[in-house]
């Protein structure tokens, strides 16, 4: 299909990008040796401040309460030196509660003015146009803007619609949203509640948002809002199993249902789990995006067929709190994907350089982005195909896995010192099994739909019925 | 357990759990009792919590709060005019007969547990930093076949509705797995 | 032991993303499929074939703009071409060629609406409709160059065109048509091979070709499912005769034939376009007709074949200026009398996506 020459940028969209007058244009336009040159310049640069943070942090700062790398520690000093001043434990507790609950607050209400900001001007990137670029620098107080508005604006209940429950969907859909943060370790003491049964809790919380979305669909007296609530119900309820099956498997390796040490187990042996079961970290991912509404799996509030789905009566900062919570429960979704499956707070050692949840917030973007980029270029499934996908595909398969982990779990327990070779093929046995699997099972559900892309026949014939017939014959 | 923020939060609770049991039945509407039906699971959970049992009080939340509730929802989705008033039922006394007799059976077993023996020193002398090892060790080891057959258990329920709800004729053209 | 459920009524529309302008369909659905599907048009009812008997010929042209506004250079062609046919007037050799040429154009921009529509419909999230307003977007300045209007252009004359197009078009026409084969195979890499739009598009809205016929559907709807109908090539009109073009015909007749068969053709309108541009000769633009025509007594039925099939127009004199009938056949509306056939039974997403593949405009089903 491709018939450009080599030396012309891939498509006309990027040649059009580097003609114009930005910064962006500039460094496209920019000879190659130049490029070269500003990439090890930066590079040196890089390197030179993370050789002065290396002295300065390493060396001299290692758990003082001014070590910014872990705010847990600072966190720590504060309790201990109000308990050595005889300030009552309720107190201490409290203190410690709400300095911890503030930080996360205020991590999500942060990120609920930049999250829209950043899709909106990455799908804008997408889609060659400008994005939001009027209120504030590069339009970054655009979703300020936008809060504003919705909180202006009436909120209308329609007739018929139950009073009370009507009222109760926005609020409680946001307890589940802030509740899975609590469990998610920043650094190694900077974790809300460090429960020991963290995996467990998350799955916990995830299934609760489930009730307020459907209270939300039937409370609004809409057909279009029950269709969506309907919807939303049943895709939550079958896409639970396939993340509880592939964070089974992530327990059952590392051998704990703590978040933190599921962290440091995956630093510990310098892995991450991505690499070791690479399907449950599909699974887990392509269900995710299934749980909290994101394209390709949006048909809970698929536009284009029921409007706005289970919050389509919902009018004003009603509205705007459910649209809130699915840019929290995104990033939600994005710090977990990161622990489980993607390190968590290391990074090879970079931890100990640079502050854990300044990682933990790159992974967590780049998860995010990778949403932003799934909802600028997939279509939507149909509802029957989602299920089928679950249910059909996604379960057994994760089953299968599930059962060939607790046999490497066992191995692992059973290993004194495992090493690369171990989990090296551990790794290679489940991707080969994940590739060997996903295709048998494709070509037994025959679902080989590349296939049936066929291409419009040209002729030159004109006629009817019977013309039609000749030109489908020789195909 | 002698913190006043322990008193507190039970206070708080148990209020919670208490106040929304009685409106589930005193509610006429029955989408409105299924509401009032969660808060009262997870005022249940946070007790439990309270109780430094946390496997249990997530364990009601996932399986009460977040599973029994949809599957109620979807019990009376299928319930022709479930929004009407329910409050003249004819099951009034069999239900407040058997509510009555769970209540005895609770209140028998309260008194006549002896208290002492569950607070004081030998509550300290308990572990409950990490509950979740002993739980999981309990089940695989003394009550392994209690967990085989429920396991066993379900997963006939799970076939049997999958044979009740399979199409003879194969194949809906929007075959909702339900 | 199906479980039964209350079937129920759905409103989509007047007001609704899916349903490309003020249009209801009244929907009664069992859980998710559709058991009977009513449509109710008459919401944009603006009286233009009543109006139309009161306006000379050429007055009536701003009328057909209004009708498809989305391919308002076909409809201007289809009226002009009927009035001349009517009352004998000739149009001048060069005309012909600008006329090839916007409708053309107008061919690319209309199709290029439908398939961003219809995978917005199928619920990607605006992007391919915004890569292919790119070149609506060329397209239109084009036509904003020459006559000064981008959706309503008036441009086509009884015995010509309105204006002749300014030097600085014919520059911007090659570059446009010069880039336009590599964007096409942009979209063409981008969604075809997409599994997603495949398994949402393929086998959904499936019309027979004896359906198709039956049906009288006209344009890509009756081209999708394999029959080699084009009024361009069946009947030529203005010089499209002159020109070397194929047919693109889909195999199945469903929602993806449909769509290739609409991005095939834009591919086809490029290469008429770029033949136009090498054949057409100097000379007038417009012949000089009288300010209130008169055609002899009779009547006429002319058609063109527009971006969403046969638009029709048949004439009726009495010999005064105005026309004694005016009537407009409506390919959108004819296309859409199949949705009730194909909705029943389907899904409501498979239902939205048949409607974004019919390709509907509202201005003209209604008039």
């Amino acid at each position: 299909m491709s018939h450009l020459p080599a030396s012309q940028s891939a498509t006309p969209m990027l040649r059009q990008i580097a003609e114009r007058p930005t910064v962006r244009g500039a460094l496209m336009r920019a000879p190659l040796p130049v490029k070269v040159f500003g990439a090890l310049f930066v590079l040196g640069f890089l390197a030179l401040n993370a050789g002065i943070a290396y002295v300065v942090i390493d060396g001299r700062l290692d758990g003082q309460w001014y070590d910014v790398r872990d705010l847990g520690v600072g966190v720590g000093a504060l309790t201990d030196w109000m308990r050595d001043q005889g300030v009552p434990e309720v107190a201490v507790y409290l203190t410690s509660a709400i300095v911890g609950a503030t930080g996360v607050l205020s991590l999500v209400g942060v990120w609920l003015i930049i999250g829209p900001w950043l899709e909106r001007r990455a799908i804008a990137k997408f889609q060659v146009r400008m994005g939001p670029n009027r209120n504030g620098p590069f339009g970054l107080f655009q979703s300020l803007a936008d809060a504003i508005k919705l909180m202006q604006k009436e909120v209308i209940i329609p007739r018929g619609a139950d009073k009370i429950l009507y009222f109760i969907p926005p609020v409680f859909i946001f307890v589940p949203a802030l509740l899975g943060w609590a469990v998610v370790p920043w650094a190694p003491e900077m974790t809300y509640t460090d429960l020991d049964v963290g995996v467990l809790f998350t799955i916990a919380i995830s299934s609760l948002g489930v009730l307020a979305v459907f209270l939300a669909g039937w409370a609004s007296n809409n057909h279009y809002s029950l269709l969506g609530a309907m919807r939303t119900v049943a895709m939550m309820v079958s896409y639970e199993i396939p993340i509880s099956l592939s964070l089974l498997s992530v327990a059952m390796l590392t051998s704990s249902m703590r978040l933190s040490e599921i962290v440091a187990w995956q630093s510990n042996y310098n892995v991450w789990m991505i690499v070791i079961l690479p399907f449950a970290a599909f699974a887990f991912l392509f269900s995710s995006t299934a749980e909290i509404n994101r394209t390709p799996n949006d048909i809970g509030e698929a536009e284009s067929e029921i409007v706005a789905g289970f919050y389509t009566e919902y009018s004003g900062m009603k509205g705007g709190l459910f649209m809130a919570v699915e840019l929290g429960n995104a990033i939600l979704v994005g710090a977990l994907m990161s622990t489980f499956f993607l390190g968590g707070y290391t990074m090879f050692g970079l931890e100990t350089w640079i502050p854990g949840y300044l990682i933990l917030l790159t992974k967590i973007m780049t998860v995010y982005l990778f949403f932003v980029w799934l909802r600028a270029t997939l279509p939507r499934f149909r509802l029957d195909q989602l299920m089928g996908f679950a249910w059909k595909f996604l379960i057994p398969i994760s089953m299968v896995q599930v059962f060939v982990v607790a046999i490497q779990a066992s191995v692992l327990a059973r290993v004194d010192a495992p090493g690369v070779f171990v989990l090296g093929s551990f790794a290679i046995i489940n991707l080969s099994m994940t590739i060997l699997l996903v295709r048998l099972w494709a070509s037994r559900m025959s679902v080989s739909t590349i296939q049936q892309a066929t291409k419009p026949i040209l002729t030159q014939v004109v006629g009817g019925l019977r013309a039609a017939e000749q030109i489908r014959k020789p195909v | 357990m002698d913190s006043p923020a322990f008193l507190l939060a039970f206070l708080i609770l148990s209020g919670i759990t208490v106040t929304s049991a009685l409106l589930v039945f005193v509610a006429r509407n029955l989408m409105h009792a299924l509401a009032f039906l969660v808060l009262s699971f997870l005022g249940m959970a946070g007790l439990f919590m309270t109780l430094s049992a946390d496997f249990i009080a997530i364990a009601q939340i996932l399986i009460y709060a977040g599973s029994i509730s949809v599957l109620m929802v979807f019990a009376v989705m299928l319930t022709p005019l479930a929004s009407r008033d329910n409050g003249n039922s004819l099951y009034v006394i069999p239900a407040l007969m058997g509510g009555a007799g769970i209540a005895g059976l609770v209140s028998l077993v309260a008194i006549e547990t002896d208290w002492a023996e569950h607070s004081g020193d030998a509550l300290k002398a308990a572990d409950f930093e990490r509950t979740v090892p002993v739980i999981g060790d309990l089940l695989l080891g003394r009550y392994v076949l209690a967990f085989e057959v429920a396991s066993v258990l379900l997963f006939i329920a799970l076939l049997g509705a999958i044979l009740l709800v399979q199409d003879r004729d194969g194949g809906d053209a929007t075959g909702e797995a339900q | 032991m199906p479980a039964s459920t209350e079937p129920y009524v759905l409103n989509i529309g007047p007001q609704h993303p899916s349903t490309h302008g003020v249009f209801r369909l009244r929907v009664v659905m069992d859980g998710e499929v559709i058991r009977d599907l009513d449509m109710i048009v008459g919401y944009l009812h603006r009286s233009m074939e009543k109006l139309a008997e009161e306006r000379t010929y050429t007055q009536n042209i701003p009328f057909t703009d209004r009708a498809d506004y989305l391919a308002a250079m076909s409809s201007n062609l289809g009226l002009a071409l009927a009035a001349e046919r009517l009352s004998g007037v000739v149009p001048t050799e060069r005309s012909q060629y600008l006329r090839v040429i916007f409708a053309e154009l107008q061919r690319i921009a209309s199709h290029a609406m439908a398939n961003g529509t219809l995978i917005s419909d199928a619920g990607a999230w605006q992007t391919p409709l915004l890569y292919m307003f790119r070149e609506r977007e060329k397209i239109l300045d084009l036509f904003e160059m020459t006559c000064g209007a981008r959706l309503t252009t008036n441009y086509m004359r009884i015995g010509g065109v309105a204006f002749e197009p300014p030097p600085e078009f014919w520059p911007a026409l090659q570059e446009l048509v010069d880039e336009l084969p590599e964007r096409i195979d942009e979209y063409f890499e981008l969604l075809t091979d997409n599994e997603i739009f495949l398994g949402r598009t393929r086998n959904v809205g499936v019309i027979s070709a004896a359906d198709a016929i039956n049906g009288s559907l006209t344009g890509p709807a009756l081209r999708g499912s394999g029959v080699p109908w084009d009024l361009r090539k069946a009947e030529p009109y203005c010089v499209y005769d002159r020109f070397n073009f194929d047919i693109p015909v889909g195999t199945n007749g469903d929602v993806y034939d449909r769509f290739m068969v609409r991005m095939e053709e834009t591919k086809q309108s490029v290469a008429i376009i770029r033949q136009a541009m090498e054949q057409i000769p100097a000379g007038p633009h417009k012949n000089d007709i009288p300010l209130a025509l008169r055609p002899e007594i009779g009547e006429i039925y002319s058609r063109v074949e527009s971006p969403r099939g046969e638009i029709g127009f048949y004439l009726v004199s009495d010999g005064t200026p105005a026309p004694y009938r005016f009537h407009l056949r409506a390919p959108s509306m004819i296309n859409l009398s199949l949705l009730r056939e194909l909705g029943v039974g389907a899904s409501l997403p498979d239902a939205v996506v048949t409607l974004g593949s019919l390709d509907i405009v509202v201005g003209e089903i209604d008039r």
